[in-house]
C-alpha cells in the first residue's frame, strides 16, 4: 500500500471513530441507563450484564487455571470465534431497546440462560472431548443425554453468532463457496461447512444426522463425515409422516441408533437417565404451552425472544436439561406477573404477528425495532409452533416413540415435507389460535422449499384476507438483502397493506 | 459426431421432440395407458404390466417458465419448473396417471404445486426412503405394493404375479438389449457417440418399450457392423449427474472432439440398465430391492461410497479419460454432494470437469469452450 492510500484508509478509519464511539456508547451500559431513566429496569439490566460477563469469565478463568495458559491460548486459536462471546451483553442491548418491567427481564434473562449453556457445551469440548459427538441440529439431543455423550450441533453456532455479530458467518460462507458448494445452497449449510474447512469446529468421536430439514442440510453431511472421518449414523424422516407406520418406522430407526452409538462410542443407555430428560423437557412443554395461552390474551404479557429464542435454543439445544426447565420457569413467572398487573410487552400492542421460517439471525433486532415503530408484536414463530404429544415416560419403547414423534413432525421437519398442507395448515391454525393481524414470511433466498411454497400461500391468504408480508432476506448473510432493505420491506408493508403510520421515526441501526 | 447419418437416430429425435410421441399416439389409441413418472425409483417394470405404458416425463420445447417462476419461484430447478410449465399448458394430455417421487426439496413441492394447479384423473407420491436397510427395502415394498393397487383398482389393469412376472420378462429384454449396445462403448474405438445413445435411451424411456424395441434391434445391428466413428477423438468422457433427457446437450460435449463413453445420470445406462434377477421371492420386493440397487442417488443417505466406487470402476472399465458433471443450478443434492465427490474422484488422478447448467440447453458456446479447455488440461 502506497503513503496515499495509507493517508486515505488513516482518514476513513478516523472518520468512523465518531459513529462507532457512539454506537459503542448506546450499547453500553452507560447507554441503557440514560435512555431508560428507570432505576427498576436499570436494576435489571445491571444484574443480567454483570451476570452474563461472569459466565464468560467463568468458562476462561476455568480453563486458564485448569489447564493452564498455553491451552488457553491453543482453544482460542481453535476456536477464534469464542471472541464473539465478548460481545453478548451488546445483543442483550440491542434487544432490550424500548423494552420495560416484566417484558425488559425476558429479554435479558434469554440472553444470559443462553450465556450459560454455551459455557456448559464448551465445557464439554475442552474437558471431555472423547464424549462429545457431531449431532444435526434436528436430531434432538435427549437420547445422547441420556447416553452420558455431549451433542456438538453442528448448525447451532451458526445461528447464534450472527445473532451477536451480523457479519460473522461471512468468512465460512466465502471458505465453503471456494471449495466448491452451490453459492444458491442455503448459507447456514455453507456456514457449518465453512466452519469445518477453517478448522474451527469441534470433531467428535461419530456423528449422528438425518434427511431433515432440507436436501442441502442432509447431504452436507457425506461432506463433513468424509472430512472428519467418524463412522456416521443417519435417521430417515419419510415423507408422510403422520401414521402409524411411519412412525414405527422411525422408532426402530432410532433403536438402531442408540445400538449404533453403544458401538461406536464410550455412552451407554442409561434409560433411567433418559426418563429424567424425557420428564424435564415434558415439563418445558407444560411452562411453554402455559405461555403460549397467556401470549393469546391481547394484549401480550411477553413476546418475541421469551416466545421464539427460548424454544429455539433451549427446546432444540438442551432439552430436558435443568437450566432450559429453570428458565420456562421463570418466563411463565414473568408473564403470570404481568397479566396480573396489566402491564403489557409492546405499549401500545397494534399487531399481532407470526413469523414463518426461522427469524433473521444477522438483525434479530429488526423485532425490536419494528415494536417501537408500529407496535407489531411477534405472537409466534414457524420454530416454535412445535406441537406434539407430551412424552410417555412409562417404558423404553414409549420414551422413544415420544422422541420419534418429536423429530418426525418437529417444525422445519412438518414444513417442508408432506404435502402442503403441512406448511399451510399450521400458518392458517397459528393465525386464528392467537388471534394475529397479519403474517410475515422470513423468504430465505436459500430455502428453496419456502421459496417454492409462496405462490399458494400468496393465493390462499389473498382468499381468506390475511395480510401477507414475504420478507426477503438470507438466512444469516447480511449482504444479499441489507438491514437497511430489510426495513424497507417491512415499511413499504406498512404503509400499503395495513395503511399503518411509524411510531417512530426511523430506526437508526447501532 | 454426425447423429443424422443414420435414419434411425433420426426417427429418435423425432421421437424426443415433444413430450409425448407418435409411438404414445398409437399406444392410446390401441387401448393401453400411460403413466408419467418423474424419478428412477419409480419401477418402470411394474408401470409396463398388462396396459399400462412408463412414460419419463420430460420438457422438451419449453420456451419459458413465467407461471411456474410465478409459484415455484426462481431460485427452484429449472426441470421442476418446466414440468409445472408443461403441465399447466396442458403438454401432457395423453398420460392418464402420474407417480411422483418426493425426492428432493424441488420434486416435493412440484407435486404440491401440480396438485394445487391442475385435477389429475390418477396421481400417487411414492414414499421412497433415504436409506435402504432391511427395514426400508420392506418399506419401499410396501410402497410399491400401495401403488400396484391403486393402479389396479383405478385403471382396472392386472398387476397380479403373473402379469408383473411379464412385465418384469418385458423390461429385462429391453435392457439387455441397451446393455449390449452400451457395451459397444468399452471398444477402444466406440462405433456410437454419447449422442447417440442417450437418443436410443431416452427414446426407450418415453415409449412404450416393446413398440421401441424393434427400432433398438435395428439400431443394435447396424451399430455392430459399424467400425470406429472415422475421426481421431481426443478424448473419452464419462458424464455424471442428476436429470439430462436432452440428447442434445452431449452433442455439445462432444463437440470439442470428445466421445461419451459411460453416462451416470438419472435418465442413464450406468447402473440403471441393471437387469432385475428373479430370486424366487416376492417380485414386489425384488422390484424394491432392484430400485435401491440401480440408482445413485446423492438423495440415497450412506451411499456415497457405493457412488464413488461404481464412478471409478466405470473409468476403469470403459477407459475414461475425463469425467464431466453436469448439475442443473439450484439442485442442492447435486450442488452439494459433488464437493467430496470431485475431491474423491480427482484423488484417483482423474480429472474432473464440474458444469453447472440449467435444464434447457443454453450457453452452448460456454459449454463447448469449457470442454474444450477441459480436454487440453488433460494433455490431449
Amino acid at each position: 500500500m502506497d503513503i496515499q492510500g495509507m493517508i486515505t484508509r488513516s482518514r476513513t478509519l478516523a472518520m468512523g471513530i465518531p459513529s462507532k464511539m457512539k454506537a459503542f456508547f448506546q450499547n453500553s451500559v452507560a447507554g441503557f441507563l440514560i435512555e431508560s431513566k428507570n432505576i427498576g429496569d436499570s436494576a435489571i439490566y445491571i444484574k443480567y450484564w454483570a451476570l452474563t460477563w461472569a459466565a464468560i469469565f467463568k468458562l476462561i478463568l476455568k480453563l486458564l487455571f485448569k489447564k493452564g495458559p498455553v491451552v488457553l491460548v491453543r482453544e482460542l486459536m481453535h476456536y477464534p470465534w469464542l471472541f464473539v462471546f465478548l460481545r453478548a451483553t451488546g445483543l442483550m442491548r440491542r434487544f432490550t431497546r424500548g423494552r420495560k418491567g416484566h417484558y425488559l427481564e425476558s429479554t435479558c434473562l434469554i440472553v444470559y440462560y443462553i450465556a450459560l449453556t454455551v459455557v456448559q457445551i464448551m465445557e464439554n469440548i475442552f474437558y471431555r472431548p472423547e464424549r462429545v459427538i457431531i449431532g444435526e441440529d434436528l436430531v434432538t439431543p435427549e437420547i445422547p443425554f441420556a447416553m452420558g455423550l455431549h451433542t456438538w450441533q453442528l448448525e447451532d453456532f451458526g445461528i447464534l453468532l450472527p445473532f451477536i455479530y451480523p457479519e460473522f458467518a461471512q468468512k465460512y460462507i466465502d471458505a465453503s463457496e471456494n471449495e466448491g458448494i452451490n453459492p444458491d445452497a442455503c448459507s447456514f449449510v455453507k456456514n457449518a461447512a465453512g466452519m469445518i474447512l477453517k478448522g474451527h469446529m469441534p470433531k467428535g468421536v461419530a456423528i449422528i444426522s438425518s434427511n431433515m430439514p432440507c436436501d442441502a442440510g442432509a447431504t452436507i453431511y457425506s461432506f463433513v463425515q468424509r472430512e472428519y472421518n467418524v463412522p456416521i449414523y443417519r435417521l430417515d424422516v419419510p415423507y408422510n409422516f403422520y401414521n402409524d407406520r411411519a412412525e414405527d418406522l422411525f422408532t426402530k430407526d432410532l433403536k438402531e441408533m442408540v445400538k449404533w452409538l453403544e458401538q461406536h462410542t464410550p455412552g451407554r443407555m442409561d434409560w433411567n437417565r433418559l426418563r429424567e430428560v424425557c420428564k424435564a423437557r415434558n415439563r418445558m412443554m407444560e411452562l411453554e404451552l402455559e405461555l403460549w395461552e397467556m401470549l393469546r390474551i391481547k394484549p401480550a404479557p411477553l413476546a418475541a425472544e421469551a416466545m421464539y429464542l427460548s424454544h429455539m435454543w433451549f427446546f432444540y439445544v438442551v432439552p430436558g436439561d435443568k437450566l432450559s426447565v429453570s428458565l420456562f420457569e421463570k418466563l411463565v413467572d414473568l408473564a403470570r406477573k404481568n397479566l396480573k398487573s396489566e402491564a403489557h410487552a409492546v405499549e401500545p400492542e397494534r399487531y399481532r404477528a407470526v413469523l414463518w421460517n426461522p427469524p433473521f439471525p444477522h438483525y434479530p433486532y429488526i423485532i425490536n425495532d419494528m415494536e417501537r415503530a408500529y407496535g407489531i408484536t411477534l405472537i409466534m414463530d414457524s420454530m416454535t409452533y412445535n406441537r406434539h404429544k407430551f412424552i410417555d415416560t412409562s417404558t423404553p419403547d414409549s420414551m422413544l416413540k415420544g422422541l420419534a414423534h418429536i423429530m418426525m413432525q418437529g417444525p422445519m421437519v412438518r414444513h417442508t415435507r408432506g404435502p402442503a398442507e403441512n406448511y399451510l395448515d399450521d400458518i392458517f391454525r397459528i393465525y386464528k389460535q392467537f388471534d394475529l393481524d397479519m403474517v410475515w414470511i422470513a423468504n430465505h433466498v436459500g430455502c428453496k422449499s419456502g421459496q417454492a411454497m409462496n405462490g399458494i400461500l400468496r393465493e390462499k391468504c389473498r382468499e381468506m384476507k390475511i395480510p401477507l408480508l414475504i420478507l426477503d432476506y438470507d438466512l444469516i448473510d447480511p449482504r444479499i438483502v441489507s438491514h437497511e432493505g430489510m426495513v424497507r420491506q417491512v415499511d413499504y408493508f406498512m404503509e400499503n397493506v395495513m395503511r399503518a403510520k411509524r411510531l417512530e421515526g426511523r430506526i437508526q441501526e447501532g | 459426431m454426425d447423429v443424422k447419418r443414420d435414419g434411425i437416430f433420426k426417427e429418435m429425435e423425432g421421437i424426443l421432440a415433444s413430450p409425448q410421441n407418435h409411438l404414445l399416439e398409437k399406444a392410446v389409441k390401441a387401448g393401453r395407458i400411460p403413466i408419467g413418472y418423474t424419478c428412477s425409483f419409480v419401477p418402470e417394470a411394474l408401470l409396463m404390466a398388462d396396459a399400462l405404458v412408463p412414460v419419463r416425463v420430460r420438457a422438451p420445447g419449453t420456451a419459458g417458465t413465467e407461471i411456474a417462476d410465478n409459484y415455484l419461484s426462481n431460485f427452484i430447478c429449472s426441470y421442476t419448473r418446466s414440468l409445472l410449465e408443461s403441465v399447466v399448458a396442458d403438454r401432457y394430455d395423453l398420460i392418464r396417471g402420474w407417480v411422483f417421487v418426493p425426492s428432493c426439496a424441488h420434486m416435493q413441492r412440484l407435486i404440491d404445486n401440480v396438485h394445487y394447479l391442475k385435477k389429475l384423473e390418477f396421481s400417487h407420491v411414492l414414499d421412497v426412503p433415504h436409506k435402504s436397510t432391511a427395514m426400508h427395502v420392506e418399506w419401499l415394498t410396501e410402497e410399491y405394493a400401495v401403488l400396484a393397487d391403486k393402479l389396479s383398482s383405478h385403471f382396472g389393469v392386472d398387476l397380479s404375479d403373473e402379469a408383473l412376472a411379464k412385465a418384469v420378462g418385458g423390461w429385462n429384454e429391453f435392457v439387455e438389449v441397451m446393455k449390449s449396445i452400451g457395451e459397444l462403448r468399452k471398444r477402444p474405438e466406440s462405433p456410437i457417440t454419447g449422442t447417440e445413445f442417450h437418443l436410443l435411451l431416452m427414446a426407450a424411456q418415453v415409449s412404450p418399450k416393446d413398440m421401441i424395441l424393434p427400432y433398438l434391434l435395428e439400431a443394435k445391428e447396424k451399430l455392430e457392423e459399424r467400425g470406429g466413428s472415422g475421426r481421431k477423438v481426443r478424448a473419452r468422457l464419462m458424464l455424471i449427474g442428476g436429470e439430462l433427457d436432452d440428447p442434445e446437450y452431449i452433442r455439445v460435449i462432444e463437440s470439442q472432439n470428445a466421445v461419451v463413453v459411460a453416462d451416470r445420470t438419472c435418465t442413464g445406462s450406468i447402473p440403471g440398465l441393471t437387469p432385475i434377477e428373479l430370486n424366487g421371492g416376492p417380485l414386489i420386493k425384488t422390484l424394491a430391492e432392484h430400485s435401491f440397487k440401480k440408482t445413485l442417488c446423492p438423495r440415497m443417505m450412506e451411499d456415497f461410497d457405493r457412488r464413488l466406487q461404481i464412478i471409478l470402476d466405470t473409468v476403469r472399465e470403459y477407459r475414461v479419460d475425463g469425467v464431466v458433471i453436469e448439475v442443473i443450478k439450484f439442485c442442492d443434492l447435486w450442488g452439494v454432494d459433488m464437493v467430496p465427490m470431485v475431491k474423491a474422484i480427482r484423488s484417483e488422478g482423474i480429472p474432473v470437469l464440474k458444469l453447472e447448467r440449467e435444464y434447457r440447453l443454453s450457453g452452448e458456446g460456454q459449454i463447448r469452450t469449457r470442454v474444450q479447455a477441459f480436454i487440453e488440461s488433460m494433455g490431449k
